[in-house]
């Protein structure tokens, strides 16, 4: 019986999928007889990334650059928003029609490593179409998944504090190397105390964050296979952040909610917040204060449990042209042109010839130059703990739960315990 | 006889009296009816139908997309029922339903009455007032709500003049949903016409009749109005309830994508959402979206069961 209906399923996907690519098929017709196979050689890779206007203007500057170099290569460009990305990607890669190559990151791996999407690109490295050296601070590791090299690096970046410059000084608190939990928490009552404002934005419900204040206690956010803590570690966590909230030392979940997208730091609403470096940014365009980075507090005094995370791309397994994609991944990572027009957007650029030849004039990406400069010298950084296949489902359920658990709807450990059952789901899945 | 001869296969048709030509002529016709349904026909089949019976299918399998359905029999009727989040949706569905709906309702047959009188300007009031459910389901009318309720927005600034300061309902998990409520009742214009056309239907002289007898405007309303125009209320009242249970759009862009804060816009097409396309698990999606039509068949048969209590067809009166 299952079979029969499997049939008949199929026969109806094909009819869609027919009258798909019917509809398809006229539109490509019009440019070039949809050659994007052989012929003259000249072949069409779909590229998809997500990411905001000022990417996308850059990111075209730099096809350009490429087709300029590769005339036989056509890029067709294909972008959206971060959560719009992956909707649309699993559907796309689930009809067997994703992009030929693709922006990727580490919590996505595992997923479509499983999923037999992603393209081991060491094949192509080994044909001499990928180059696989001049890597800064052992990067290339964040694209490898049990022995496979699933992702190259564009860029690398780190979990960092971003204060309001103006309002520490104020303040008069000052962020230090090595300083820990405690003399954080401490900061943020004094800016209460002084200006009235709280001093974070609501750090409890940032997973990267919580797999640093982890990793500095011996454990992490993930194992290969499930979670690197338990019920109890989580409920301690939440259970201090919500204390936070209520004293007001945490900004209130119901402001920093309604100011989306903005940031809760640029919009004014606490003095501090923790992020990826290379999204500090934006705050300097958002907020009317000056924004600076800071260092992520500490359990024992030294220990940041910081790593470098980072944007890649990845080929699809069943492209018809794993060589061009290579190719054009390559260059997307080790042209300085590329390198010039892309500056830190996706994090400090992963391979040495675009870091030379990418030179920061603006404080901004000076100040996250030099951040990622002082924390490489510190010598903190650690290697990426892994991402199990699943780990983006529960990146969004532990943002989620730890909103309800500040607005006070449900109880630290009832939200301990919701997030381990929806994360056993997700590892199932 | 001949034409039995002509067409030995069709013997049962003998019966019709129309001649062979006009038979021809008629299969012609609907020839030519169907293929101008075609494109209709097959839109429904493939873009319809198929759909729907392989999402009944999937509703019984485990399936992500990538790996064939595993056939796992009641497993997501099970688990979904179990699931604290998927009895958070129909609780916060139920709820904007059961707010939503009459509110709606209630405001539109109010206006309905006001523009059923004779004015001038009624045209254009008309107009206006149905105005927004034409761009209501659009996503820029979910941001501009987003806009109004937020924090120090208008709606905000306007209740701390009168002394309510809830800080914006949209961040507000005790709020949130009220806006939601809000936008539902803005767009009162799709029942509103159709209780006008009601309302147009009534006969005048009963008004006459009631009013002679010394029958007030409320008793009339009571007596006279709300029993003719129950067949429209009982046709709208339908609609709107299906309508309100589907809700989707404004949910998630109100809530930016999110169904929340605290899950307290989970609607339950959110969710469905939510499972299938970000968490990949079409087969509950699937267990979820039946069980949907399912809820939605029966609210619709226990309004047609209630019907025969309280909706008043013509026929039966006269």
């Amino acid at each position: 019986m299952g079979t029969s209906r499997n049939v008949e399923r199929r026969t109806i996907l094909k009819a869609a999928g027919g009258a798909a690519a019917a509809l398809g098929l006229a539109t490509t017709t019009a440019c070039g007889g949809g050659d994007s196979g052989s012929g003259d050689g000249n072949v069409t890779l779909r590229y998809a990334w997500w990411g905001g206007e000022p990417r996308t203007i850059a990111m075209k500057k730099a096809i350009a650059v490429f087709e300029k170099k590769y005339p036989k290569i056509k890029i067709k460009p294909e972008f959206t928003d971060y959560a719009a990305f992956w909707e649309k990607f699993q559907t796309q890669a689930s009809g067997g029609n994703p992009p030929d190559v693709f922006q990727n990151a580490v919590g996505f791996l595992r997923k479509y490593d499983k999923r037999g999407v992603l393209m081991d690109l060491k094949s192509q490295a080994d044909a001499g179409n990928l180059d696989l050296n001049n890597f800064r601070n052992g990067v290339l590791a964040n694209g490898q998944v049990d022995g496979k090299q699933l992702g190259i690096p564009v860029g690398a970046n780190t979990m960092a504090l971003v204060i309001d410059l103006k309002a520490f000084k104020k303040a008069g608190v000052e962020a230090k190397m090595g300083w820990t939990w405690d003399e954080y928490f401490d900061a943020l009552q004094t800016i209460q105390d002084k200006l009235k404002i709280a001093g974070d934005t609501g750090y409890f419900g940032i997973m990267y964050l919580y797999d640093l204040y982890l990793r500095q206690n011996g454990k992490a956010f993930f194992t290969d296979s499930d979670l690197g803590f338990t019920e109890d570690d989580l409920t301690q966590w939440w259970a201090d952040g919500y204390k936070r909230v209520k004293s007001g030392l945490v900004a209130d979940p119901k402001k920093i909610e309604q100011v989306q997208p903005k940031s809760g730091l640029s919009a004014g609403l606490a003095a501090s917040e923790f992020t990826w470096d290379n999204f500090s940014i934006r705050y300097e365009g958002e907020g009317e204060s000056d924004y600076g980075l800071a260092p992520i507090p500490t359990t024992d005094g030294k220990d940041t449990g910081q790593y470098l995370g980072s944007l890649m791309l990845s080929a699809f397994s069943g492209t018809k042209h794993p060589k061009e994609a290579a190719q054009f991944i390559s260059f997307m990572v080790h042209d300085p042109e590329v390198g010039k027009i892309m500056g830190y957007d996706r994090g400090i650029l992963s391979t040495t010839e675009q870091y030379d030849a990418f030179v920061p004039t603006d404080d901004q990406n000076k100040g996250v130059k030099a951040y990622e400069e002082e924390v490489a010298k510190a010598g903190v950084l650690g290697k990426i703990t892994p991402h199990p296949s699943g780990a983006d489902v529960v990146e969004a359920a532990f943002l989620r739960i730890a909103g309800e658990v500040s607005q006070g709807k449900t109880k630290p450990a009832d939200a301990a315990k919701a997030l381990f059952s929806e994360a056993k789901a997700a590892f199932a899945g | 006889m001949t034409l039995v001869k002509e067409a030995p296969a069709r013997p049962a048709k003998k019966r019709s009296a129309a001649p062979a030509a006009g038979r021809r002529g008629r299969r012609r016709e609907n020839i030519a009816g169907y293929l101008f349904m075609s494109p209709w026909i097959a839109g429904f089949l493939v873009l319809t139908a198929g759909p729907m019976i392989a999402s009944l299918y999937y509703a019984f399998t485990r399936y992500n997309l990538f790996t064939p359905p595993e056939w796992v029999g009641l497993d997501n009727f099970t688990t979904m029922f179990q699931d604290p989040r998927w009895q958070k949706s129909v609780e916060v569905t139920l709820k904007y339903v059961v707010v939503a709906t009459p509110l709606k309702l209630l405001l539109a047959l109010g206006v309905a009455l006001l523009l059923a009188q004779k004015r001038s300007g009624q045209g254009l009031y008309r107009a206006a007032f149905y105005m927004p459910s034409l761009i209501g389901a659009s996503v820029s009318v979910g941001f501009v709500w987003r806009a109004l309720f937020s924090d120090d927005a208008i709606v905000d600034r306007t209740q701390k003049v009168f002394g309510l300061d809830v800080g914006g309902w949209i961040g507000n998990p005790d709020y949130v949903l009220y806006a939601l409520v809000a936008l539902s009742i803005w767009q009162f214009g799709a029942p509103m016409v159709i209780f006008l056309a009601g309302l147009k239907q009534v006969p005048q002289e009963l008004y006459e009749a009631a009013e002679m007898d010394g029958a007030g405007p409320l008793r009339r309303f009571w007596n006279i109005t709300l029993p003719m125009i129950s067949p429209v209320l009982f046709f709208n009242v339908l609609l709107e309830s299906i309508h309100a249970f589907q809700v989707f759009g404004s949910a998630y862009v109100v809530s930016n994508t999110q169904c929340g804060p605290a899950d307290a816009t989970l609607v339950y097409t959110c969710y469905l959402y939510q499972k299938g396309f970000k968490e990949a698990q079409m087969g509950f999606a699937s267990a979820m979206a039946w069980t949907l039509v399912v809820a939605v068949a029966l609210v619709t048969a226990v309004l047609f069961w209630s019907q025969k209590k309280w909706v008043h067809y013509e026929e039966a009166a006269k």
